[in-house]
């Protein structure tokens, strides 16, 4: 019966945020098309390809179309699949700082805001752990943004849109506890802020009052200013230097806040070690609840090595599988500090290693 | 003939160039030693040694094929019991097993089991060239998690039954302890990558970078169409002593220095992956992980490497033939000591010193044997005011794991003891949540590859059985 009649569909391109939310109808050749299916059409007056979504699906002839046939665009085809663990997009949000949507459907599946990844980027290559920095669970993508600082985030910032990732396996860790906040100050640090992020949109999202204080080192490293914007009631920046917003560290303005009477059910600190440190000890006077995140050195991130172990509260807990968020009061910052340096030389000389390497490459 | 009254030697390299290379320490029978050490076999009735032996291999029937030099038809008689024969026949305890019960045992040395069987595992890969021939398809799909050796052996059980099976395995690479824990000396693992090729050719699937309990969780395994699911996670979070001075840099846990070397592949010069060339190691604990992980400092570089053990030589829990090799190497062993603190650098008037924070010794605390405790151990006792500093630069936490958390707390129904381990029925391996089997060291906590691939062999056989009655 559908044989005689015409298949038309009707897209959303979810990942235009101009569009987002709207469908639009098209004429498909191929009637086998399903609900679900992703698909390449023109969109707009310069009919630019874009990806979409096929939300609906109806067989008609050309009396009943939904839409009038001579005008109809066609469906150009369906979108290639994309392989495992490649790099979708990519972004340098500054000159160390880089970041990238990685596909990974079934990790975008089940990602939470304050869960993580380990990731190789080849076969030779070490499991480095990074927070999941957001997630679009349609195109099946997982961000991450991560910033130069060894010789495998080096050699990860070479990689372009196309190339794929050798391993990628999340999330991991518990996601961050939200329920049942009302208020809470975000503070951020340097790259920490790409993984306070989504905590932050998730906080917003349900309601909850957000402020947030993003510290760093001078105005050339700032990042997602916009994103922290949209989903802050309060956005306070900070620089180092002066460069930027406000002069200072961050625990300025978070005493300002405590002291002028706001009233955080919780505070939620990502950055730094030593940053989170004072955080927690400009807090305590005030006696408010402060949720530390927890980015020790790692190797499986299933709980089977224990290189991630810290202490908390007089106890061996292990960031992976306990973690990485932690009552900030608990935890023993010292300690983590100490640890997180342990291979400070190496790390150094591999990338001055690949420093070279890539001066020869040029 | 007159019989040979021990074991025909291995022949290994030498402890002086091994100590400082990866490659495998023992190098494996000839043909012709092969064959002479299974014309030692009295071939007598009672077979003991099958019974000792975890899967039950046919031995007599092996060394048999091995004496009428038919290889290839030994290799048959294994593979029908035994899913990884080249592994087993390296690292199991053969002496407390097959070996211990062997007739000729009880005068002479007993028949070299392992050593045979290794030799006939090795023959069947260097030289069999045909396809393995394939089980009729019955289209039902089983889930392993884990590619351990108990995941291993019962995915390649349930392969051979025609089922469909799926192995979900957390890290990058399939083999589980057999490539992360156990050292390239001990267990090649191009050897490990050769048992999972051949699973491969029995149609068996091995998804890597899927932890189940985050990735995927075992309900929705079922939702998925798998009809049973057999938990093979392995021995979790590693413990430590809880004495002061473990947050130390060069504290390592056992897991944690094995993985960097093994799986990480840092024994090998071009390796991104950082670990410590520490000079003296002190390794803590006796099993067969405390051996491995101190023959694999010495292999890293080590001057001196020190086994720390609260008991005596006679107590080591680890293989025989394993704390021989760890000797003529030169493994250094401090037994009746118990560690009390670790200590570290400190320089007080400069807190930005590098040194900072570094191991630089181990305080050890005599132990004499007092009385056997239930398991019939002697319970070591120490004794007061015999403490003395031991200068290391990294210890080595080797004291076991307790089981990992991620499956128990994503399962509804599935029950645990109060160490964490997996509540089981021993004969099937049975879980309390239906369709769900366990086995190794996520049931046990740390144990031997041989008794989880015993456990693997026992939940294919009952889920096989539980799916036929349960019927389509």
């Amino acid at each position: 019966m559908t044989k005689d009649k015409m298949c038309f569909v009707s897209v959303e391109f979810e990942d235009d945020p101009n569009v987002k939310g709207y469908t639009y109808w098209y004429l498909c050749a191929f009637k086998d098309v399903k609900l679900g299916d992703k698909v390449r059409a023109p969109l707009g007056r310069h009919n630019r390809e874009q990806v979409g979504t096929v939300r609906k699906i109806v067989f008609a002839d050309e009396y009943n179309a939904p839409y009038p046939v001579q005008y109809i665009k066609n469906i150009r085809g369906l979108a290639e699949e994309k392989t495992m663990f490649e790099i979708v997009k990519k972004r340098k949000l500054n000159t160390t700082v880089t970041m990238m949507d990685i596909y990974a459907p079934l990790v975008a599946k089940k990602a939470q805001a304050g869960q993580f990844i380990i990731l190789r980027v080849d076969d030779e290559g070490e499991r480095i752990p990074l927070t999941v920095a957001g997630y679009d669970r349609a195109a099946g993508t997982v961000k991450i943004i991560f910033q130069i600082v060894g010789g495998t985030t080096m050699l990860l910032d070479t990689k372009n849109e196309g190339d794929r990732l050798c391993d990628f396996v999340g999330p991991l860790g518990c996601a961050t506890k939200t329920e049942g906040l009302k208020k809470v100050c975000i503070v951020g640090g340097g790259v920490g802020c790409a993984i306070a992020l989504p905590v932050a949109q998730k906080l917003h999202e349900q309601g909850c009052e957000v402020h947030s204080i993003i510290g760093f080192r001078n105005k050339d490293l700032l990042i997602l200013e916009d994103e922290f914007k949209a989903c802050s009631e309060k956005l306070t920046i900070m620089t180092d230097d002066g460069s930027y917003g406000k002069q200072g560290v961050v625990t300025a303005p978070l005493k300002d806040a405590i002291e002028s009477g706001e009233k955080f059910d919780e505070i939620i600190t990502i950055g730094p070690l030593i940053m989170m440190k004072f955080v927690v000890a400009t807090a305590k006077p005030y006696g408010v609840p402060v949720t530390v995140s927890m980015n020790p050195i790692m190797i499986d991130g299933t709980g089977m090595c224990g290189g991630c172990r810290l202490t908390v509260g007089g106890q061996t807990k292990f960031a992976c599988v306990d973690g990485p968020d932690f009552n900030g009061y608990e935890v023993d910052f010292d300690e983590a500090m100490a640890r997180s340096s342990a291979y400070a030389e190496f790390e150094k000389r591999e990338r001055d290693k690949h420093c070279n390497l890539l001066k020869e490459i040029k | 003939m007159a019989l040979q009254p021990k074991k025909h030697e291995m022949p290994v390299q030498e402890a002086k160039i091994r100590a400082r290379n990866f490659d495998e320490v023992a190098c494996g029978y000839s043909a012709e030693i092969a064959v002479a050490e299974a014309e030692r076999c009295l071939n007598c009735k009672n077979r003991p040694c099958v019974e000792g032996c975890p899967v039950n291999i046919s031995i007599p029937d092996f060394i048999t094929k091995v004496k009428e030099k038919d290889f290839e038809g030994a290799y048959k008689v294994v593979s029908e019991s035994s899913s990884l024969p080249a592994v087993c026949g390296r690292v199991c305890p053969q002496e407390t097993q097959c070996e211990s019960k062997c007739a000729l045992g009880i005068k002479f040395e007993p028949v070299g089991i392992g050593r045979l069987e290794r030799f006939v595992a090795d023959w069947h890969n260097a030289n069999f060239k045909g396809e393995p021939v394939l089980p009729k398809p019955n289209g039902r799909k089983v889930a392993v998690i884990g590619s351990g050796p108990s995941g291993l052996t019962c995915a390649g059980d349930l392969a051979k039954k025609g089922y469909k099976v799926t192995v979900f395995e957390a890290l990058h690479l399939a083999g589980g302890v057999l490539v992360y824990g156990i050292p390239e000396f001990r267990l090649p693992k191009s050897i490990v990558e050769k048992e999972v090729e051949t699973l491969k050719k029995y149609g068996v699937d091995v998804e890597t970078n899927v932890v189940i309990g985050k990735t995927l969780t075992v309900d929705e395994l079922f939702e998925d169409g798998y009809e049973a699911v057999f938990v093979g996670s392995g021995a979790g979070l590693p413990r430590f002593m809880g004495i002061a001075g473990e947050g130390l840099k060069g504290v390592y846990s056992a897991n944690e220095f094995l993985t960097r070397a093994n799986l990480m592949k840092a024994y090998k010069a071009s390796s991104q992956t950082p670990i410590m060339h520490a000079k003296n190691v002190a390794v803590v604990g006796g099993g067969n992980v405390a051996m491995d992980a101190a023959r694999t400092a010495l292999r890293l570089g080590a001057d001196n490497v020190y086994i720390v053990y609260r008991r005596s030589m006679a107590e080591l829990p680890a293989r025989k033939e394993e704390v021989e090799h760890a000797q003529e190497e030169g493994i250094k062993f401090e037994i009746l000591r118990n560690p009390v603190e670790i200590i570290g650098y400190n320089n007080p008037d400069d807190r930005r010193d590098p040194k900072n924070g570094f191991v630089t010794g181990i305080k050890l605390i005599k132990c004499e044997l007092g009385e056997p405790d239930e398991k019939g151990r002697r319970r070591p006792v120490e004794v007061a005011g015999s403490e003395y500093v031991l200068d290391v630069d990294c210890v080595i936490m080797a004291i076991g794991t307790s089981p990992n958390p991620l499956i128990k707390n994503t399962t509804a129904g599935l029950e645990v003891n109060r160490h964490g381990g997996i509540i089981v029925e021993e004969i099937t391996g049975k879980t309390s949540k239906e369709g769900v089997y366990a086995g190794g060291d996520a049931v046990t906590g740390a144990a031997t590859v041989i008794l989880a691939m015993g456990a693997g062999k026992t939940a294919a056989k009952a889920i096989d059985e539980y799916l036929s009655k349960k019927g389509k």
